[in-house]
């Protein structure tokens, strides 16, 4: 549609799973401990939102730090690939 | 892991379990509490009738009427596991047909945040206080307690008894007068 690239190498999607699960396991567990201190589980679930949203924002997008290490594909021969390389260049234009 | 969309799921269903955990360690953290507490409840007026009963059988059956005191301290109770209470005063009395007749004659919700202690001077009962049958005149023993329910974000609905209770007797004549 807009050809936005959205990908992530290997090392950036285990990057990015173990980021967002330690911002919201920690999220979660400074709300629990919050929530218990003013007696309000209400604040727990908001913090937990918080941690929640925090976590979408950073690990959603596909930025450089999860694009470290891309794949060295093989260059494409050119006798064999000709229809591959051809819609990829429609793709890219 | 590899789309925004496989990345939103999986941060969407590890946020859920990790709210199932927490939920249930707030459940873990109050479920051993102990929700009872000390309630001084006395009868008043005292007085009974013998009127038909047309919201049943039409016969004449007895009408117990009483008015009560309370007087407790409920702030105690309330924690972060526990949205409201839900009170009711119970008559508890033995007649000849039944063994135990027991007749909510007054019930009151506390909302997390009210006014938890209760001081009421000589209330009026919400609910009849009807007999199935003619057991209430010069009853000597007709037991009063108030009950609560709690009401949890999570985990168990107990129902305690307050520590207290209150004995009364109705008189041996009915009252012919208007109440």
């Amino acid at each position: 549609m807009f050809n936005i690239q959205t990908h992530m190498d290997f090392e950036g999607q285990n990057r990015a799973e173990k980021i967002s699960r330690a911002i919201i396991t920690f999220f979660g567990f400074a709300g629990l401990i919050w929530g218990a201190i003013i007696q309000q589980f209400s604040q727990t679930i908001y913090i937990l939102a918080a941690g929640f949203v925090l976590a979408l924002l950073i690990t959603i997008p596909p930025y450089p730090l999860y694009r470290r290490k891309p794949l060295n594909w093989q260059k494409s021969k050119n006798q064999n690939s000709e229809g591959g390389e051809s819609s990829k260049k429609n793709k890219q234009k | 892991m590899h789309t925004v969309l496989t990345r939103g799921n999986a941060i969407l269903a590890y946020t859920l379990s990790v709210l199932a955990c927490l939920t249930f360690c707030c459940f873990v953290s109050t479920v051993f509490l102990d929700y009872r507490t000390n309630v001084k409840i006395n009868a008043v007026k005292t007085l009974v009738k013998n009127v038909p009963n047309y919201g049943n059988n039409k016969e004449l059956n007895d009408l117990g009427f009483i008015t009560f005191d309370l007087q407790t301290d409920l702030s105690g109770l309330f924690n972060w596991n526990v949205k409201q209470l839900f009170l009711y005063l119970t008559a508890e009395y033995k007649t000849e047909s039944n063994e135990l007749n027991q007749v909510v004659l007054w019930d009151k919700i506390i909302l997390r945040g009210e006014n938890a202690i209760l001081d009421f001077k000589n209330m009026n009962t919400k609910y009849y206080f009807w007999d199935d049958g003619n057991g209430l005149r010069g009853h000597k023993n007709v037991t009063l307690t108030l009950s609560w329910n709690i009401i949890p974000n999570a985990g168990l609905l107990p129902t305690l008894f307050g520590i207290g209770e209150h004995s009364f007797k109705f008189p041996d004549q009915y009252t012919m007068q208007p109440v």
